[in-house]
């Protein structure tokens, strides 16, 4: 069942010249339990997206959607309070940078206690507060610290990035979020603390059947549990489905493109010679090219390409192209 | 013939104050000696807190070192001399959000080298900051902007303008390369790489990334808490490392879709 289901979702501001849709027509469903990635490079829209879930959006945009369902609510025609609580209640979010989030001037251990529920202890004052440190101590150990003593008199900046983005996790999952979204939550870290942090959330989504909304810039660093990835480019959709189709058959140029891109497979590359990239700049928002926008980028552009293309569904996956990749094209990007 | 850059027994304690016990000497860097050629790539990798950073900071001169040397085409480099070692070694950091400054436009923060290096006049800035906009794939129109109506990624750009605008023969990077979007990364190694064939500039890199360092480095160097342990070729390290720690950091990760 899909718990986020989201319709032809638009956000649109004002510029200088003239009104602008930050995010285009996009879909996004996400079920129960599943680990879906939003892959895009800067600028795609990926945050904004998880703001729009999250009801965080600059209220002069104008956010108009078909469906915008939260566990079969509607979270767009809904009373603003009730909408904070629905989300408060169900969704949890961290970012890349754990110490954005975390509170500099507090321990990790007051600000978890902090975040445990208050209905969720009973009895008199004493017991609530043996309650809360054995409840900060299996949160921290839910997300693999171990050495909780430590941590808990630990301030944020004392810890390395790696624990302090599981603390940022252990505050986040302490109301058990029915979703949490991650945005870019690896970004510059080193490979075996990034593999630590995977593993954690991995685990976390199969154990609590948490639905998780990942979100990265580079297919490198889409999860491998990851069930289902969408791709977006500068507002809109490019491509989505099945992970496994999605990367085995890319349909999409620009899915192909941050295949060869994410240098998964540098030995098939001369050292010092130039890497696979896409010309040219991301457009800025002043400067969005009309129909589908990776068109001045896009090596399979051709005049039809200003108007924006309608989607195209296949079995496991859709795409929005008018000149997708040739089959043979697919193949050898699969090897 | 010297070498370009000369590092001999460069190193860097911290001492720590402690009330209950005497003070504690924490060396971030024990004494490292290398030596790098015009034109060549070198890569520092290590896990966290092994002393990466350390290095990159003094050869650029961003910290001064307990004790130890830099010679720079065979000329000592002096502690207090900022302005001979800006022109000559210039840093990227990991973090351009905090290295641009929020107040002034792109524009302006790209003149300043300019002002206090060249002899520039306003319209010869001018056109100097249009062309290394475009050189690092942003836009010329880009200048009048202010780093908040950036994405990080072309942030990332601006500060590798930044380090390019003077021409200096070693750029030291801080994981400048890890954060960005792939497009730009692949465009921004291509563009480092062309710069080193047409100006003969050398790269000290701090990476965790495999993928980067096989690609672009001619030489690594390995640091395990604040140690060297390991320096060679690429090549030799890649395939035959002497450490059990070098293997487990060149190790490619695992595709994420296989
Ligand atoms: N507060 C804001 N004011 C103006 N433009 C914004 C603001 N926030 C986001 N944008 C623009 O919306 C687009 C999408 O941004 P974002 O969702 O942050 O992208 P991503 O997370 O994919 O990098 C970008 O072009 C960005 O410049
Ligand atoms: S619609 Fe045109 S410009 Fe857009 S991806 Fe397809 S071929 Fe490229
Ligand atoms: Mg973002």
């Amino acid at each position: 069942m899909n718990m986020l289901d989201i319709r032809n979702l638009t956000i649109e501001m004002d510029t200088s010249n003239g009104p602008v849709k930050i995010l285009d027509k996009v879909n996004l469903q996400v079920g129960e339990g599943e680990i879906h990635t939003l892959v895009g490079e800067s600028g795609s829209g990926k945050s904004l997206l998880a703001k729009a879930i999250l009801g965080f959006i600059n209220p002069r945009w104008r956010v108009t959607a078909d469906r915008l369902w939260w566990n079969n609510r509607d979270l767009l025609n809904m009373d603003a309070a009730l909408r904070r609580q629905i989300t408060g209640r169900d969704m949890a979010m961290i970012f890349q940078n754990p110490n954005s989030y975390l509170d500099p001037n507090s321990t990790v251990g007051e600000q978890l206690r902090e975040a445990i529920p208050k209905g969720d202890l009973r009895g008199t004052f004493i017991r609530k507060m043996v309650d809360k440190r054995t409840r900060v101590v299996r949160l921290l150990h839910r997300v693999g610290v171990k050495d909780h003593d430590q941590v808990i008199d630990s301030y944020p900046f004392e810890l390395s990035v790696g624990v302090a983005q599981k603390v940022s996790i252990a505050m986040a999952i302490a109301h058990r979020p029915k979703l949490l979204i991650a945005d870019e939550p690896t970004t510059a870290m080193e490979p075996s603390t990034r593999q630590q942090i995977y593993r954690l959330l991995t685990r976390l989504s199969i154990t609590q059947g948490m639905s998780m909304l990942m979100i990265t810039q580079d297919v490198a660093s889409v999860m491998p549990d990851s069930d289902n990835v969408t791709l977006l480019y500068c507002g809109q959709l490019m491509e989505a489905g099945n992970k496994q189709a999605v990367f085995d058959q890319p349909q999409h140029p620009y899915t192909e493109a941050m295949l060869r891109m994410s240098l998964r497979d540098t030995d098939a590359v001369e050292p010092k010679t130039h890497l696979p990239t896409l010309p040219g700049a991301i457009p800025t928002l002043q400067h969005l090219p009309i129909g589908c926008r990776l068109g001045p980028r896009c090596p399979n552009a051709q005049k039809d390409c200003v108007m924006v293309p309608k989607v195209t569904r296949l079995k496991q996956q859709s795409y929005h192209c008018h000149h997708p990749l040739a089959p043979n094209k697919r193949r050898k990007s699969a090897s | 013939m010297t070498a370009l850059l000369d590092v001999q027994a460069l190193c860097k304690y911290y001492t720590h104050k402690s009330i209950w016990r005497r003070q504690r000497k924490v060396t971030a860097l024990a004494p490292v000696s290398f030596t790098l050629e015009r034109g060549e790539t070198l890569a520092i990798m290590g896990e966290t807190s092994s002393g990466k950073s350390t290095l990159a900071k003094l050869i650029a001169g961003a910290e001064n070192p307990s004790s130890g040397q830099l010679f720079l085409n065979g000329q000592p480099l002096q502690r207090g001399n900022f302005r001979q070692r800006c022109q000559h070694i210039r840093m990227v950091f990991q973090d351009s959000d905090a290295s641009l400054n929020p107040q002034l436009t792109i524009g302006q923060q790209l003149a300043e080298p300019l002002l206090f290096n060249t002899d520039m006049n306003t319209e010869q800035r001018r056109e100097a900051i249009a062309q290394v906009l475009k050189k690092v794939g942003l836009l010329p129109e880009h200048a009048s902007f202010y780093p908040h109506m950036l994405a990080t990624g072309q942030q990332q750009r601006v500060s590798i303008a930044r380090a390019v605008m003077l021409d200096p023969q070693i750029i030291v990077a801080d994981e400048a390369l890890a954060a960005l979007d792939p497009s730009v990364r692949s465009q921004i190694i291509n563009l480092l790489m062309d710069l080193q064939k047409d100006m003969g500039i050398s790269y000290i890199f701090v990476s965790h990334s495999p993928e980067i360092v096989k690609h672009v480095a001619d030489k690594i160097l390995i640091l395990h808490r604040g140690k060297m342990i390991e320096f060679g070729a690429t090549q030799t390290l890649f395939e035959q490392p002497q450490q059990q720690y070098t293997k487990l950091l060149l190790q490619v990760p695992a595709a994420a879709n296989n």
